[in-house]
């Protein structure tokens, strides 16, 4: 426990010096504990330079207010940790992995390091099953992997956030395993929304809350970034736990990953790194890979993870949002064009996709249905100039007819969601993959194109299409 | 900004599109105004004609001819399909086709055996598509269908229709009312149905005829030439409606082009000023790091 004194305060970065032969290590955490005019100030700072002459540069984990040169930093000797094990389960933490949702200490076993290896090449797990989620859109053309990551991109307000509390909502409530939470630069109100919302969905039949099986981490958006920055590590850590000590099959969720990398860039240049492509972090490929390559499935146990991703000004080239689309094995893209029609989900059935959806993995069915489907729906944008500027009578019957069908496939993409009752007046609707595969495929051959297009808005199965449709006449 | 180069491209197509459509929009003007002045002449001959023959019908006589006669029992017909030989003129097309379809299942209900005869190409090619048998197809009608050509269907159907082999003539076309109202319609030709149900007559004060040399002789010679008028007409309409509906049709695709190639513009300006922004700030960025 080597002793230093802060040296400057750069804002949310700090230096201190050390005495030059006890230089704390890069990564671990320091300490700052003083009283400043009665005013405790206590903050966790993460060595991440050396800089010559006994001086460390550190991101602060905290609130950096009243910190001022010559205090005392103390040097913990190792990195941060969090604490895990089942004792964390229905627990709420923040990044230092203190408990935060005023029910008294946490009674750990073991703390785990936030900073930890990957595991090695030879023990991950090679399975490929597709993980059903009862949401037809994604289960149709962007199946998830079990025990594999999913991103949800998507620009301002076009139902990230919704999608993904829709996904715990079903998964978490039909998942035997453990489920974490990371809550990286979101709106704390959401936080609390989703936390009060698991206390009350039970898991399955029981009687039990998913919360019991849940542990949730949040660094949200009013957080320093060294905070944003680490947050999804704590979670990460602790997911990691379940995986490895019970090989159970675990869910990890983080709302949002974008705030990550964000995060990293508004210490990057406090740190004294040099910006790069459009004001990012030069380092930006390799902090995200750090983290992703964490998040997988070994032989001992599955992580399946979905995570949310912000799109700056809904520009997809954007470096954060096309760095993190490399490490996921499921893609879904929100559109904002699909959302103005009033589409919900708004998934971009073209720009989405997945590595499972191939017959080896899916079957020659499923993959033959989404294709179509996907062919119908391309055609169809091909068409939009043409259709905009001459009108619809002057394509062949052939693209009539196609515009005809994907204008009732893109309506029959949308779906009633279970969180979103409140909103949609409509009830959610689970539907079964097999009942989704048939679906699409009448409409495809053209079994339906006798129901009018606003039948095919939120239903479940086509059959519901076919009832909303007699009911409507029925109105008229 | 790796789309910039994508919206130059569609805009460049807008924009030969919209040459496109403009030119189609003048040129459809300037047929207009021909067919137009065809139809005006012709409407005046077949008013005068309808005019002879609403006299004729006030005349109190006793009169009778095949093509007036009303078969008790409808087994045959024929249905006379006009459509454009070319696009890109709206809902034209359409919805002549549209009422076809709905008069052939009219037809088909009743139990009326039916053979449809399709002029202009688009007709062809649709009826092709929905699998409706063609009889007979015509490719030789453009927006100036001459007298000849329509007189010698007339005469066949006269032919057939007083021989027996049809009993009823119905025409899928494009009524013209003024320029700015045609709509589709499927008129019943044959058999003539009243006298005066050409054209509506409008003397008011009717001329006593001396009819030479029998009313029945030029009854015989003004039925059928009234049916040809008819006819005629019909297909002038359609010429007609073909080229305000290319007009009116061209017009708005022109604007819609100019709107759409305006929002690309925009587009593209944005997306260059963004890329020239973001790469100054980078150097700027860069330079002030490295200093």
């Amino acid at each position: 426990m080597t002793a230093g004194k802060v040296s400057q305060v750069i804002g949310s970065t700090f230096d201190a010096k050390f005495p030059e032969d006890h230089l704390p290590d890069i990564y671990n955490a320091v300490l700052i504990e003083a009283d400043v005019k009665g005013n405790k100030v206590k903050v966790t700072g993460e060595v991440q330079q050396h800089l010559g002459g006994g001086r460390v540069r550190c991101v602060a984990l905290g609130n950096t207010d009243g910190m001022r040169r010559g205090m005392e930093v103390t040097d913990t000797g190792k990195p941060l940790s969090v604490p895990v094990g089942k004792a964390t389960l229905g627990r709420v933490f923040n990044v230092l992995g203190e408990a935060i949702d005023g029910r008294g200490p946490v009674d750990y076993d073991e703390r785990w390091p936030i900073h930890r290896r990957p595991p090695l090449m030879e023990d991950l797990s090679p399975k490929a099953e597709v993980f059903e989620t009862g949401i037809k859109v994604i289960d149709l053309l962007t199946p998830f992997v079990r025990g594999g990551k999913a991103g949800l991109f998507g620009g301002a307000g076009l139902g990230k956030t919704v999608i993904l509390t829709e996904l715990i909502a079903r998964i978490a409530s039909a998942h035997g395993g453990y489920s974490v939470f990371a809550g990286v630069g979101e709106r704390t109100r959401e936080g609390n929304d989703l936390w009060l919302e698991m206390q009350e969905t039970k898991i399955g039949t029981t009687d039990r809350s998913v919360i019991e099986q849940t542990c949730m981490v949040f660094g949200q958006m009013n957080e320093p970034p060294g905070a944003r920055l680490r947050v999804a590590l704590s979670a990460l850590t602790m997911a990691e736990w379940f995986r490895d000590a019970t090989g159970a099959d675990t869910l990890l969720f983080v709302d949002n990953i974008f705030r990550f990398s964000q995060a990293g860039s508004e210490t990057s240049a406090l740190l004294g790194r040099m910006p790069s492509a459009v004001g990012y972090q030069p380092t930006l490929g390799t902090e995200l890979g750090e983290l992703q390559e964490r998040i997988t499935s070994t032989k001992k146990g599955a992580i399946t993870s979905v995570q949310a991703v912000y799109v700056p000004a809904d520009d997809a080239t954007d470096p954060a949002p096309a760095t993190a689309f490399a490490h996921l094995d499921a893609f879904i893209y929100l559109e904002r064009r699909i959302s103005e029609k009033g589409i919900y989900p708004a998934i971009d059935p073209l720009a989405s996709s997945s590595r499972l959806l191939d017959p080896q993995y899916v079957g020659q069915r499923h993959y033959n249905v989404a294709r179509r489907v996907q062919q119908t729906l391309q055609r169809y944008r091909e068409l939009q100039d043409i259709i905009a500027i001459l009108g619809v009578d002057e394509l062949s019957e052939d693209d009539k007819m196609v515009v005809h069908r994907a204008r009732r496939i893109e309506r029959f993409l949308s779906q009633p969601f279970l969180v979103a009752e409140v909103f949609t007046g409509k009830a959610g609707k689970i539907t079964p993959l097999a009942d989704t595969i048939r679906s699409f495929e009448e409409i495809c051959d053209g079994k339906w194109d006798h129901l009018s297009e606003a039948a095919f808005m939120y239903v479940g199965a086509i059959e519901e299409a076919e009832e909303q449709y007699k009911k409507m006449q029925a109105e008229a | 900004m790796a789309n910039r180069r994508l919206l130059v491209k569609r805009l460049k197509a807008v924009r030969n599109i919209r040459k496109i459509t403009r030119t189609m929009e003048l040129i459809a003007t300037s047929r207009f105004k021909k067919a137009m002045d065809r139809a005006t002449e012709a409407a005046e001959y077949t008013r005068k004609i309808s005019e002879i023959v609403g006299d004729l019908g006030r005349a109190n006589l006793k009169f009778s001819h095949p093509l007036l006669e009303r078969r008790a029992e409808m087994k045959r017909s024929v249905l006379l399909v006009l459509t454009a030989n070319r696009g890109l003129c709206g809902g034209y097309n359409a919805s002549v086709l549209r009422q076809t379809l709905g008069h052939i299942r009219g037809l088909k209900e009743s139990g009326i055996e039916y053979q449809i005869e399709v002029s202009g190409k688009r007709g062809i090619k649709f009826l092709n598509y929905q699998k409706v048998p063609i009889h007979k197809q015509y490719m030789t009608f453009e927006d100036q269908p001459s007298f000849a050509d329509v007189d010698a269907l007339g005469t066949r159907y006269i032919a057939d229709f007083i021989a027996g082999r049809i009993d009823r003539l119905d025409v899928a076309y494009t009524q013209f009312v003024t320029s700015s109202k045609q709509f589709a319609v499927v008129e019943s030709l044959l058999p003539i149905v009243g006298l005066g149900g050409v054209i509506e007559t409008k003397s008011e004060a009717a001329v006593d005829y001396e009819f030479l040399p029998s009313a029945q002789e030029i009854l015989a010679e003004i039925v059928p030439a009234a049916f040809r008028a008819k006819l005629f007409k019909c297909f002038l309409d359609s010429a007609v409606s073909e080229q305000i509906a290319r007009m009116v049709a061209m017009k708005g695709a022109t604007e819609n082009a100019d709107e759409m190639a305006g929002s690309l513009k925009q587009q593209y300006n944005r997306a260059r000023q963004a890329g020239i922004t973001s790469e100054l700030a980078e150097i700027i960025g860069g330079a002030a790091a490295l200093g």
